[in-house]
């Protein structure tokens, strides 16, 4: 209902008793006038056989029941008393918007991330297999094991396996590059998905021989390319010079197996998967690359499945280790598997972003309870400053409740228009929040509140109102009403506010610690020392229509490397498999020659495809020996380059060049030595690299390198339209995919670190707006309140400095022990955060020391005002002021 | 439902009288309070004095009980009022009540003779 009819609506029900015997009482004086009388005199008769009105209209109430009329009564109070008093409604709104704002966005994140299932038919039942890995999240299947698990698990009805992708398609000759689900038959059928057009996919549809395999679009994609015409169904999409036939759409409402990612097109395995995925990936039973998703069978649990999955689990692993060699079977066989709940469906979002969420919903919590908190502040000085209209209620005869209900009914209120506000807020941020978490990448969530989070944001927001507003209330109608009348503030009103001002201070202190451990983490991330220089570097994705055989595709990347460093104002250029930082981590094991086999662990280290001059372009230094080059060919002796961290390890201090190395059977004997460099993570410590050359690798095509250029003005987008033009030269079916810089990809890597440091920081802020003016408030009453005292001691002789000291020890009276509480309160929970902080402990003393002190100086400052205004009293004016 | 104060207070004899009188008056078609005060006036004569402002509470009470229902509506002069009608409740109410008092009042004169 909107506030004007609300509005009417209340007032409506009040006003219409009246004017029923309103009429009563015109048609009574009227008829009285027809027979004769003059118009006085009738309406003295028509008040003796009539009576008051309003003594009616009160009996008529009593008969229909108070309880809505009270309401509409005092919610009319209300609105007047909230509108005389603007300046603190507006305040106290808004800082309510906020916080309720932020609660409902943070959780329509995790709603949207963690909570939401799948819009398929029956969720629950959907779970998947997969590897999982000692710190959290599943991984996946690999081919032999999924062969070794399909048909082998009783208790499913069916399972399929599923992996994405972005693939180049052709429709009528238009190539474009579109999202791909490639996926076995029984996908959609383990789904429970129902078409919105023509058919799903079936595991018939796996069949080798079919010379015009089936693919299903989505309503999305069906709209954009074919605006949702019936003869897109039975058009040929071509993909690797193969066509596929569309049968169906899948519904609008189904996105992917993957919260936050389109695709845009599904299509079986079967085929073309060779095509677009190395055979040493497909056949390898160690690379976990399928997502598999399975469908219970009605009645049977996880456990059961789980039960299932172990035995075939302990098979698959002893088969495998008894075919690796002796040192790598121990860390095979310690590799674990299980089921997990799918109704989510493959959501990776949830590990990556669980702990980080809920963190932050704590966080938001507390910049709540701050805002309950200063409500109730301002609710008690509202209350305090009423005193004597209470008084003189309850001396008339008020009940109290009936008082309480109408203080109650102020920050019901004060919850409707903050509570409102917020939803609006959430919806904002939410968005603003998920932009910021995607940071570039397409996550297509839906965060607009959904039923879940206006349920959420409306309990969220009437708990912290009448939360706030019961202790004011209860304190406002307590006490007797004539000791009232003096107009002296009751002494434990005063208490309670100090308090108030002592818990704001208090959590303000733990969201200052909480900013200070995040920005600290953020900063320590960032000066890092990376090993490399990525300022001013241009980082360049291919994709490519086309597959290339291994000498087509020497040539193309040779081509390319050489264009990229003839190209004006590019001082270095270079390829690699693995850019650093970006997330990825590959490792090989490895025999190092002469070293002593020890643990399996110490014979692996990660591993890297590089091209020639790719530490020159990178900025590692090399410590000894020498760069690929481009004599490091397909015929020329294998070569290695390690880093600084293998060679102590395996070499100690004895020399590294001219050492051999066997991977795969193959030998690489070490020309360099690099200084160390990050690899996965900027967070994760240096690890034992090899590096090799491409030009000495089969099997890879050129889309599977990131190519490096280093402009010598360091401003790497400006070459992004040549780059893109260049690509194009050298192989029409090659295509710019992204060009961005290494500056973009070290931000992305650090998405939840700079997520938690603006937020973090944004709320502490908040916080430490929101202390400051709970002591300015406390303080300014204070000193109003001590006018005469402080003119006493002025007219006695005490100096301005020593007055306004006074107060500032009241300060301090109020901020150590918001600080020691807020101390308190932050050890017992930063633990929690303990995995997302760099280089900080959660008990580091600088952190606490350096919040106590900011709050201290916020709270200094914002009692500074009055206590300035303390050391000017004179006895004179505290004369007046009486 | 649980009878309001205002209930307890009035539930004598008088009151009793009073609910089934206007219970017969709305029973002829709606009518408005004042139409009704007038009728009861008109019926009773100098018997019942009947306070014109205490037939409202009696009103309201008959309404929230459902026997009545009203709503409101141009009135003979032009003006809105608020016209009461009987619910089927209601009629059920009159009908029983009409025969308690047959059965009272036949009793009442037997025994007066």
């Amino acid at each position: 209902m909107r506030l004007p009819s609300l509005r009417r609506f209340l007032t409506r029900r009040a006003t219409r008793i009246q004017d029923e015997l309103q009429f009563h009482r015109d048609r009574l004086i009227e008829d009285h006038v027809a027979a004769g009388l003059t118009r006085s005199e009738a309406e003295r008769r028509a008040f003796l056989e009539f009576g008051g009105l309003p003594q009616i209209a009160e009996e008529v109430r009593d008969v229909r029941g108070r309880w809505l009329d009270d309401l509409a009564k005092d919610l009319r109070y209300a609105c007047r008393t909230l509108r005389r008093n603007a300046g603190f409604t507006a305040v106290a709104v808004l800082l309510l918007a906020l916080a309720i704002g932020a609660n409902g966005a943070i959780f329509s994140l995790i709603n949207a991330v963690m909570l939401r299932t799948l819009p398929v038919k029956e969720p629950r039942r959907l779970v998947q297999i997969a590897r999982i890995v000692p710190d959290g999240g599943p991984v996946g299947v690999s081919t032999p094991l999924f062969e070794h698990l399909r048909g082998n698990l009783p208790s499913l009805s069916s399972l399929a396996v599923h992996w994405s992708t972005d693939l180049a398609v052709a429709i009528g000759g238009a190539e474009e590059f579109v999202t791909a689900d490639l996926v076995t038959g029984g996908y959609h059928v383990t789904l429970g998905l129902e078409p919105v057009a023509g058919r799903l996919l079936t595991p018939a549809d796996d069949d080798p021989a079919s010379a015009m395999p089936a693919a299903v679009i989505s309503e999305r994609y069906w709209k954009r390319r074919f605006g949702r015409s019936p003869a897109a169904l039975g058009s040929v999409v071509t993909i690797r010079d193969r066509g596929f036939t569309i049968v169906g759409v899948t519904p609008a409402s189904f996105q992917s197996l993957r919260p936050g990612r389109v695709a845009d097109i599904t299509l079986p395995q079967v085929g073309l998967i060779d095509e677009l995925v190395s055979e040493k990936t497909r056949r390898d039973p160690t690379t976990y690359w399928l997502s598999l998703i399975a469908r219970l069978k009605p009645g049977a649990t996880v456990q059961e499945t789980d039960a299932e999955v172990q035995v075939l689990w302990r098979g698959f692993l002893q088969s495998v280790a008894a075919a690796a060699p002796e040192n790598e079977r121990a860390e095979i066989l310690s590799a674990r598997a299980g089921v997990l709940p799918a109704a989510d469906g493959v959501n990776p979002l949830r590990y990556d972003h669980r702990r980080s969420l809920l963190i932050l919903m704590g966080i938001v919590a507390l910049v709540l309870l701050l805002a309950g908190v200063n409500l109730s502040g301002l609710l008690l000085a509202r209350a305090a400053a009423r005193q004597r209209e209470v008084s003189i209620r309850l001396a008339i005869g008020a009940g109290r409740g009936r008082l309480i209900r109408q203080f109650l009914t102020e920050s019901l209120l004060l919850a409707a228009l903050g509570g409102a506000l917020g939803l609006v807020v959430a919806w904002w941020f939410g968005t603003l929040l998920l932009t910021m978490v995607a940071n570039g990448d397409a996550i297509e969530l839906a965060v607009a509140p959904d039923g879940r989070v206006v349920a959420f944001t409306a309990a969220v927001s009437l708990v912290a109102c009448l939360a706030s507003g019961l202790a004011p209330a209860l304190r406002a109608v307590r006490g007797h009403a004539s000791p009232a009348l003096k107009e002296v503030p009751a002494h434990g009103s005063r208490r309670l506010g100090q308090a108030l001002v002592v818990s704001q201070l208090a959590i303000s202190m733990m969201l200052t610690v909480g900013a200070t451990l995040f920005l600290g983490t953020l900063v320590r991330l960032y000066a890092v020392d990376r090993g490399f220089d990525s300022d001013g570097l241009l980082i360049v994705d291919l994709q490519s229509s086309r597959r290339y055989g291994d000498q087509r595709s020497r040539a193309v990347k040779q081509a390319l490397l050489d264009r990229l460093r003839a190209v004006p104002g590019i001082a270095a250029a270079s390829a690699t498999k693995v850019l650093p930082v970006s997330g990825s981590l590959w490792t090989k094991a490895i025999q190092v020659e002469g070293h002593a086999s020890g643990s399996a662990d110490a014979e692996s280290a990660a591993f890297n495809v590089i091209g020639p001059g790719y530490f020159a372009t990178l900025g590692t230094p090399l410590v000894a020996g020498r760069e690929f080059e481009d004599r490091d060919h397909q015929q020329s002796p294998r070569v290695a380059i390690v880093n600084q961290t293998f060679a102590r390890a395996f070499f100690g201090a004895g020399p590294a060049l001219g050492r051999r190395i066997t991977n795969a059977g193959v030998t690489y004997e070490i020309v360099g030595v690099v200084r160390d460099a990050k690899y996965r993570s900027l967070r994760d410590p240096v690890i034992k690299t090899l590096y090799v050359s491409w030009m000495q690798r089969q099997g890879d095509g050129p889309t599977d390198y990131a190519f490096l250029a280093r402009p010598a003005t360091r401003t790497p987008l400006r070459f992004a339209p040549i780059v893109e033009r260049l690509v194009r030269e050298v192989d029409p079916a090659l295509q710019v995919r992204a060009a961005y810089s290494y500056a973009t990809l070290v931000d992305r890597s650090l998405v939840t670190e700079r997520l938690m440091a603006t937020l973090g920081g944004a709320f502490g802020l908040l916080a430490l707006i929101v202390a400051g003016l709970g002591v300015f408030g406390a303080l300014a009453f204070q000193v109003s309140r001590r006018t005469n005292e402080l003119g006493v001691r002025a007219a006695l002789g005490a100096t301005p400095g020593a007055m306004t000291w006074l107060v500032m020890r009241q300060v301090a009276g109020i901020v150590l022990p918001g600080i020691a509480i807020g101390t308190g309160g932050a050890l017992l929970l930063t633990g929690l955060s303990r995995s997302i902080l760099f280089d900080l402990t959660p008990t580091e003393p600088r952190v606490f020391l350096v919040a106590a002190l900011v709050l201290a100086t916020a709270a200094a400052l914002a009692g500074w005002v009055p206590a300035r205004r303390a050391g000017r009293v004179n006895p004179l004016m505290a004369l007046r002021h009486e | 439902m649980t009878p309001g104060k205002a209930d307890r207070q009035g539930s004598d004899l008088l009151q009793g009288t009073l609910d089934v009188l206007i219970l017969r008056v709305i029973a002829l078609g709606p009518i408005h309070g004042y139409a009704i005060a007038r009728r009861l006036q008109q019926m009773s004569g100098d018997v019942l004095q009947v306070q014109q402002g205490s037939l409202y509470p009696a009103l309201h009470r008959l309404e929230k009980r459902r026997w009545l229902r009203a709503e409101w509506g141009p009135s003979d002069t032009g003006r809105d009022a608020r016209f009461y009608a009987l619910t089927r409740l209601g009629r059920k109410q009159l009908e029983e009540q009409r025969a308690s008092w047959a059965r009272l009042s036949a009793a009442i004169s037997g025994v007066l003779g």
